[in-house]
């Protein structure tokens, strides 16, 4: 066991490495100078050649790239992940500013999603192929088909239009004011949850289905076993592993944050910030925050690898 | 002397009735309700899409400025637009881009996976552990986001949302192919076969490839959906399609909420349209899935 | 400030308003309701689309910036809310120009003081202009040019300030009245002139509260602020969020009282539907337009026949009666502001390529001149343009309609707003571009310096000397009646030329509640944004 954490461990560095040196390059492609961008504001200014080459030195963005890379290697090594080059910040306030949000988003939005999709996902596997099979798998596709933000735009406006009701501008967290809070979480939550739970329904539907068809359960049939005890006591147990690491693995991209669903709330998370980030050319916001999603995802998956070993002795061996 | 031996001709013999198209068709729809009406949504789809030029009552670009935010009506079915431009024209030819943009980048994306995947399965050791790593660096990224970087690196163009959708997908497809891949290759009957002297190559195409089909297919279907919603996305982001191109995405940016109230039309079928055929990729895509999984076929 | 000391100043004021008020009522033309009695307190609740890049408006020039901190600073000169384009004084309480015109003289108000107490002298005032006029390395002013005929500022005691030009400048008044130039202490100038983008120490009615990026930005009320009794409310709250129906929907839902530059007009209709009068709507004409630059450098669009037949193609007038409602943009008009002191007659208007009103004639012309320019099949272009739907694609959509009916076609490439600045201004990689020109009032310096050879602004990369020798005439003529034949005479020459295509002059529709009261809406969102005369019916 020590050894496959040991292997595992060393494997991660490697990836990260090269997360950052994707992003790095990707974030330098694109066009656009991030300095012009700051001297110029949003509309054209009035520009010269040397304030352009002083706001380049003043950014760093005059090093050759390797040099940039390594500054940014050693000091992301610290847990420094640089200044903000848009709003002269350091990004880990920028950062840490957000999270509260984008964080509360993510835990409400699989709580609801998992209180739907077990039991959805255990009813649909069990009545296979009946009516009720038929009508979980239809509202759960239906979750993964319908864009968010087309959701979340129409549940605004009917909020507006027939109630001129809005949700609260400003994010309060919900130790404060839970009220406030709610009203602003309910709707985001709701969509984001909707499709969250989609897909875990499926993805435990399918899973449970595997796993009814295994000997093992068989025997549990021919043994008498009552419907529930074979289902939710041996199968499902099985199942849950892969259900697990959906939920981990799309918990993890919640600090991708869901983008479009906070342009359409306004919610200041930090999937928004990434975006208006790539749009100011603000590489040391986009770096860090790649970089921490794929930390993050990495993070789980070890987790989740090493649950599955601890679990299952074959793995380790091989 | 010949002994007349009364023969039985097997053409005469009692054999079962063929199975006609026909019953095929009504077996499947029997048998896989929703796959068959995931069938029928694609199918009706892809004839829009073919035919749009035919099928679509105006040009979608053309603006008629007498005709802006008409309802829906005999002379407009979905109504017209801030331009006055005719809302069911464009989404007809906003079903060719979002069919075509699904498609090619699902295709082009799984297909290359699907080689890298086949690859780093068989060639296994440093080869393997290389595209892995590759593979898992690009997974890292948040699907939208990397869509999303790469679409501003390249611009704003169909062509450009394809290549910016297909590379998100590549790593995707080339786990799940590499996955089933490994664990033929481990089947003792392809390494008796290997043991017997049969080619690498001939081993790769005819064991590994056949059983990665499967796979391949499902991921196929299953990347069609996200591609189309990805594009939509982008699009509605303002780094997808431009104006005036009539993708659906486009049409629901911005705007389309500020006339949802005059004009609701406008909002309302484009996002019906996304959701629909992403709908119905999804719903054959499982029933594919049911069919073609071993483990699942027992008691269907 | 205690409460009860409070209380009586409320009833001072309250007289002291109603004296004032009945004395000034013939003055207050367009502010009908200042009729009622000013209330005290309250917090103004506004909605803004973007963040500000930074906190200094020295170094900006997004509305983004200015509406945010406007209230915390004031200025040297400032333009009447009530009586746009009249200048008065903020800081300075009066001013003389000498007969030639190479000095100017401002007396500061005394008793000014900053938010940390010091007081406001003539040595900050010199130390901002400085900083403005004269930045040092590494600072940028974005405005640096319009003062050009500044030869230095002097501050000979604390309460005078001193401008010595070295030519004389019709429009250096004006340009000292814009919002941007604001007064900040010298001392921290001298630290780090870089200071002020990340804080605050002004001298406004309001002091600074707090900031949190993406969401909220907050001023409180200045109690030492030096005009009395000002300002009436509490305080002010700023609620960002770039999604302009997130905005709509929370001025309709009541969470926020104003929004300070523009909602279009199908927003504005539903709002209106819906809340009646407690909602009330100011359209005011904008000191911005929209139009397309052309790289004159590029083949073929060196070619003047060519460009003339691309403006010849744009029906403006159908333009602003489509375009309208959608976008607010409504005005047709050269490059001085239609219905401005400065703009252009109109019949002298419509002689030139791309105003008349024969349509059919003009696309006849344009096809015309495309043939002789060797394209009687037409062209294929390239459109580029930002990525913003209002008004941008919306203006592109209808551009591109037009063309397709002289034969050219147009492909249209919207980039994001780092790219479309990038290709327009700093490398000229375009063939055509969107290209708007918005300014704080209607100062010719400030319009029409982008026609200029070598001007930043100048996009298209166009040069011709005759522009260049009126532009820098009019400059120097005092002379009014004189100065607007220069201009018209400009005009008309890029016009003929097509250096640059205007396309239409921008409406705005500024929209509050009925309790916001006291604020008038001017013809740009960047001035009026010091909120000191507003008050609240209702909180």
């Amino acid at each position: 066991m020590g050894n496959y954490l040991a292997k595992r461990l060393l494997l991660i560095i490697p990836t990260l490495l090269g997360v950052a040196a994707v992003v790095f390059v990707i974030m330098r492609v694109i066009p656009g100078d991030v300095a012009l961008l700051i001297l110029g504001g949003d509309q054209a200014g009035h520009i010269d050649k040397a304030q352009l080459a002083a706001m380049h030195h003043q950014l760093g963005l005059d090093q050759p790239l390797l040099t940039q890379f390594g500054v940014w290697l050693w000091g992301v090594a610290h847990f420094d992940f640089g200044t903000s080059l848009w709003t002269g910040r350091p990004v880990i306030e920028e950062l840490v500013g957000r999270l509260p949000l984008s964080l509360e988003l993510a835990i409400l939005a699989t709580i609801v999603s998992v209180l739907l999709a077990i039991p959805f996902g255990v009813l649909a596997a069990a009545r296979r192929d009946t009516w009720i099979d038929y009508l979980i798998r239809v509202v759960s596709i239906g979750g993964l088909a319908i864009p968010s933000f087309w959701v979340g735009i129409l549940i605004i406006l009917l909020l507006v239009i027939y109630f001129g009701w809005g949700p609260p501008l400003e994010y309060t967290p919900p130790w404060i004011d839970p009220w406030a809070n709610f009203q602003q979480m309910v709707w985001p939550v709701v969509t984001v949850g909707y499709r969250y739970a989609a897909v875990t329904t499926r993805m435990t539907r399918s899973t449970l289905l595997e796993v009814l068809g295994d000997d093992y359960i068989r025997t549990a049939w021919a043994k008498g076993l009552r419907e529930r005890a074979v289902v939710v006591r041996h199968a499902l147990r099985n199942a849950m592993l892969p259900v697990i690491t959906l939920i981990g693995t799309e918990f993890a991209f919640f600090f991708g944050g869901p983008v479009v669903t906070e342009t359409v709330f306004t919610l200041n998370g930090v999937g928004r910030f990434v975006v208006d980030a790539v749009a100011h050319r603000d590489y040391p916001v986009v770096q860090a925050l790649v970089f921490l999603i794929a930390f993050g995802f990495v993070i789980v998956n070890l987790v989740i690898d090493l649950t599955y070993a601890w679990l299952d002795p074959r793995i380790r061996y091989r | 002397m010949a002994v007349h031996y009364p023969l039985v001709h097997t053409a005469t013999a009692p054999l079962a009735p063929p199975i006609t198209w026909g019953d095929e068709i009504s077996n499947f729809i029997r048998r896989k309700p929703l796959g068959a009406a995931g069938a029928l949504i694609i199918s009706v789809m892809l004839f829009v899409a073919l035919f749009a030029p035919r099928l679509a009552p105006y040009d979608p670009y053309t603006p008629d400025y007498g005709a802006q935010f008409q309802r829906p009506s005999a002379a407009h079915w979905f109504g017209t637009d801030e331009f006055g431009r005719d809302v069911l024209s464009r989404i007809m030819y906003g079903a060719r881009i979002a069919l075509f943009v699904g498609f090619v980048a699902s295709f082009v994306g799984c297909t290359l996976g699907a080689l890298l995947g086949v690859v780093s399965a068989y060639a296994g050791g440093k080869v393997d552990l290389c595209l892995e790593r590759l593979m898992d660096i690009l997974l890292a990224f948040p699907l939208l986001i990397l869509a999303l970087a790469i679409a501003s690196i390249l611009g704003p163009a169909v062509q450009n949302v394809v290549v910016a959708i297909s590379i998100p997908i590549i790593p995707r497809a080339a786990r799940v192919v590499r996955a089933s891949a490994l664990s033929v290759k481990e089947n003792r009957y392809v390494e008796a076969a290997g043991s017997l002297g049969a080619s690498g190559r001939r081993v790769v195409l005819q064991h590994i490839v056949p059983n990665v089909m499967a796979p391949y297919i499902i991921i196929v279907t299953a990347q069609l959906g996200s591609a189309i919603l990805t594009e939509a996305a982008l699009s509605y982001l303002g780094l997808g399609t431009a104006e005036p191109t009539p993708s659906w995405g486009l049409m629901l940016s911005g705007s389309a909420s500020a006339y949802a109230e005059k004009a609701p039309w406008i909002a309302l079928f484009p996002g019906m349209a996304i959701s629909l055929a992403v709908f119905g990729f999804n719903l054959f895509g499982d029933s594919l899935r049911d069919a073609l999984d071993p483990r699942l076929r027992r008691k269907g | 400030m205690t409460r009860p000391i409070r209380r009586h100043r409320t009833m001072l004021a309250v007289v002291l308003l109603a004296v004032l008020g009945a004395a000034a009522l013939p003055s207050i033309s367009s502010a009908a309701q200042a009729l009622d009695t000013p209330r005290r307190g309250g917090v103004l609740l506004a909605v803004i689309g973007a963040d500000p890049p930074s906190l200094d408006p020295h170094q900006e020039s997004t509305f983004a910036n200015i509406e945010l901190v406007a209230p915390l600073y004031s200025t040297l000169l400032q333009l009447d809310p009530y009586h746009y384009p009249k200048i008065i004084g903020d800081v300075a309480t009066d001013w003389k120009i000498a007969a030639d015109g190479l000095t100017y003289t401002f007396k500061l108000r005394p008793g000014i003081h900053f938010h940390d107490g010091s007081t406001l002298t003539s040595a900050d005032v010199k130390a901002s202009y400085d900083k403005i006029i004269f930045p040092p390395a590494g600072v940028r002013s974005v405005r640096k040019n319009a003062y050009t005929a500044v030869e230095r500022v002097e501050a000979p005691d604390p309460g005078t300030v001193i401008f010595k030009l070295k030519f004389p400048s019709a429009s250096l008044l004006d340009n000292l009245a814009s919002p941007w130039n604001v007064i900040f202490p010298k001392k921290y100038l001298d630290k780090d002139p870089n200071y002020f983008k990340t804080n605050v120490m002004g001298s406004g009615p309001f002091k600074f509260k707090n900031y949190t990026r993406g969401s909220t930005f907050e001023g409180e009320r200045n109690p030492d602020y030096f005009v009395k009794d000002r300002p009436y409310l509490d305080g002010y709250k700023f609620f960002i969020s770039p999604e302009t129906s997130v905005r709509a929907a929370a001025i309709r839902s009541g969470r926020a009282y104003i929004e300070f530059r523009n909602l279009p007009s199908a927003e504005v209709e539903a709002i209106r539907k819906q809340l009646g009068d407690k909602i009330v709507v100011q359209e005011t004409p904008m000191t911005g337009q929209w139009g397309i630059a052309v790289n004159n450098t590029a083949k073929p669009f060196n070619d003047v026949r060519v460009r003339k037949a691309l403006t010849l193609g744009i029906d403006r007038y159908t333009m602003s009666k489509v375009l309208y409602p959608l976008t607010g943009l409504k005005y047709v008009g050269a490059l001085m502001r239609p219905g401005s002191d400065w703009a252009m007659p109109t019949p002298e208007l419509e002689k030139l390529p791309g105003f008349g009103r024969d349509m059919e004639k003009n696309r006849a012309e344009a096809r015309k001149l495309l043939a002789e320019a060797g394209y009687p099949n037409g062209l294929k272009v390239v459109l580029k343009n930002r990525n913003v739907k209002l008004p941008y694609q919306d203006f592109a959509v209808f551009l591109i309609q037009e063309w397709r009916k002289i034969g050219v076609e147009v492909e249209h490439r919207p980039l994001e707003t780092a790219a479309w600045f990038s290709d327009g201004q700093d490398t000229g990689n375009f063939e055509l571009i969107v290209a708007p020109a918005v300014e704080f009032m209607d100062e010719p310096d400030q319009f029409l310096g982008r026609y200029a050879t070598g001007s930043t602004q100048n996009w298209g990369r166009f040069s011709d000397p005759r522009v260049d020798d009126l532009f820098s005439r009019q400059a120097r003529t005092l002379d009014p009646g004189e100065r607007k034949r220069l201009i018209n005479e400009m005009e008309k020459l890029v016009l003929e030329n097509a250096y640059y295509m205007p396309g239409l002059w921008w409406s705005r529709n500024l929209v509050h509640w009925a309790k916001v009261k006291n604020y008038v809406a001017p013809p740009n969102h960047y001035t009026n944004q010091k909120l000191q005369d507003v008050w609240l019916s209702e909180d």
